[in-house]
């Protein structure tokens, strides 16, 4: 980095310090932003690398990179008259199990703010809810995953419940916290002005909660997608969870990597467009 | 009561007039039983409409209470109170300022004031007009699409005071609105509040802990004890109204002394 002398050696540069100082903080920035997480990745493929070169384990347990991108491009397209993975591309996997996500995850985050809204502003309502989703968070998806089989079949139906139920719990906790904790001033303030009692929901409980609740509706989308191998385990194909469990039956490790990366990268990608849609939709977190 | 002369002549007209305050042997009190703590009474006391009512009294003394009261947010334990000569509703009888702003921030200074028109039942048509005649009267043109954080503090509470006229409520409540303001901000409030009050004619019921706030702006002063609160003192200022020099104003002799016996009152009321 050209600008580290200048904070090596401040002496030398005592008199013109504020400004080499400003353009070094810059220059870090950049370094820490960009740089360092790029860095780590391509140590980390390179530690990789060495590791399943080195022969300590069989490359069916650890396959090196290169066959791990092999694989990638073979279930992208077709290759020798194969389509993707069992017919189906690696995006149209992705794309299928996304489509459950957002219905799934839907139902669960409608759900959650509805009963949200109405726990957060009816006592007793929240007082004969609230054990029932504190327990139905607790429990992991897989264990009620059997139960829903028995009930809906092998299709999509317990596919699509899973990951509602999973998705339902954290808005739902966040949306009540968020309602009950509106600020009393601002209620007044609005009853002050003539607010009729829908009035005051509409206009100061919602937004008021939207924050929170928005924060919670990242949560469910985060537990619906770790909860998606698991959707997925029971006549997951085509899916991209299926994918990874079916490629793991035939100890087909790189394209268990594959579809690892894949619900990785994707969920990351999720999670960013909804982190810059809550600072698009409510401007005045933490401002309140 | 020194008031009792125009609660006399108030009930004598049979009609009651559209912003008048009425507290008849008005006690309220916080909790139950052993625990209950009595903030503020008795008190009876009547405001005819027009008045410029200032509310004086240290921490503590139940001014606030009083407010409340009179806004229809708490009811009285005992004793009743009348606004414009029924009971009391937030949002219909008065326009409140509170302490803070208490601005709601998901909207921007438009959104508070066109909020405040709804509420009001005024046609959507007329809201461009009455925002910008509402900013205009506290001084505030060309903020409409700022958001609430982005402006001052004293600015904000303007803001609260426009949402307040909007209803054109014949009565409006203040709850100390200025204290925490610096005090430069804080006299050209409270010119604004006096100009407003003194040019739409209606009742203004105004808590302060402050003797020159209370003598600047009142047409009338009420001195309460300290807790329950308790009426002290009943003066009425007759400083000049209308189009005055502020400056002017504050610095006569008159001034000097009404501030002076305000001040000694406040302090023997919460010693008492």
């Amino acid at each position: 980095m050209s600008t580290t002398p200048a904070l090596l050696k401040p002496d030398d540069r005592a008199d013109v310090i504020p400004e080499p100082r400003v353009h070094a903080r810059g220059g870090w920035t950049r370094v820490r932003h960009v740089a360092l997480p790029f860095g780590s990745l391509l140590l980390f493929l390179a530690l990789w690398h060495l590791l399943a070169a080195s022969g300590t384990w069989s490359e069916t347990l650890v396959p090196p990179p290169a066959k791990v991108w092999d694989a990638f491009i073979e279930v992208s397209g077709t290759h020798g008259g194969v389509r993707g993975y069992n017919g189906t591309t690696l995006v149209e996997h992705l794309g299928i199990s996304l489509r459950r996500i957002a219905l799934g995850a839907g139902v669960g985050i409608t759900a959650g703010v509805v009963f949200g809204l109405l726990m957060g502003t009816v006592g007793w309502l929240r007082s004969l809810f609230e054990p029932w989703i504190t327990f139905l968070r607790t429990l992991p998806p897989l264990a009620y995953f059997s139960l829903l089989i028995i009930w809906l079949g092998i299709n999509e139906e317990p596919k699509i419940t899973l990951l509602a139920v999973a998705a339902f719990p954290p808005v739902a906790v966040s949306t009540t916290t968020a309602v009950a904790a509106v600020p009393k001033s601002l209620t007044e303030a609005a009853r002050a002005l003539g607010a009729s009692r829908w009035d005051v929901v509409r206009d100061v409980v919602v937004p008021s909660a939207l924050p929170e609740t928005l924060t919670g509706i990242r949560l469910a989308v985060g537990v619906a997608y770790s909860s998606l191998v698991a959707a997925e385990l029971v006549n997951g194909l085509p899916g991209i969870g299926g994918m990874v469990k079916d490629a793991a039956n035939y100890n087909n490790t790189p394209v268990v990597l594959v579809g690892i990366i894949a619900i990785g990268v994707s969920g990351l990608i999720i999670d960013g467009l909804l982190l810059r849609l809550e600072r698009t939709v409510v401007p005045w977190r933490g401002r309140a | 009561m020194s008031s009792s002369e125009i609660t006399q002549a108030a009930a004598g007209t049979g009609t009651v007039p559209a912003g008048s305050v009425r507290l008849d042997h008005v006690t309220h009190r916080y909790g139950r039983g052993g625990e209950a703590f009595t903030a503020v009474g008795p008190v009876d006391l009547t405001v005819p409409d027009g008045e410029f009512l200032v509310l004086v009294g240290a921490s503590g003394c139940g001014k606030s209470t009083l407010l409340r009261l009179i806004a229809g947010f708490e009811q009285p334990t005992q004793g009743s109170v009348l606004v414009s000569g029924g009971r009391p509703r937030p949002g219909e009888t008065a326009g409140v300022v509170f302490q803070t702003p208490r601005l709601f921030p998901w909207r921007t200074v438009r959104g508070n004031i066109d909020v405040a028109l709804r509420y009001a039942g005024v046609d959507r048509g007329q809201w461009p007009e009455r925002r910008r005649e509402l900013l205009t009267r506290v001084g505030l043109e060309g903020t409409e699409n700022r958001r609430t954080w982005e402006i001052s503090g004293g600015q904000q509470q303007r803001v609260a005071i426009a949402r307040a006229l909007a209803a054109e409520n014949p009565l409006l409540l203040l709850d100390e609105p200025f204290a925490a303001l610096d005090a430069l901000t804080r006299e050209r409030l409270q010119e604004d509040v006096r100009r407003v009050a003194d040019l739409t004619g209606r009742t203004t019921v105004f808590v302060t802990h402050s003797a020159d706030e209370a003598v600047f702006l009142g047409s009338r002063i009420v001195v309460l004890t300290r807790s329950p609160g308790t009426v002290a003192l009943d003066l009425p200022i007759t400083l000049p109204r209308g189009d005055v020099d502020a400056e002017e104003l504050r610095g006569s002799q008159e001034f000097a002394e009404l501030r002076a016996e305000v001040a000694h009152a406040v302090k023997a009321a919460a010693a008492a």
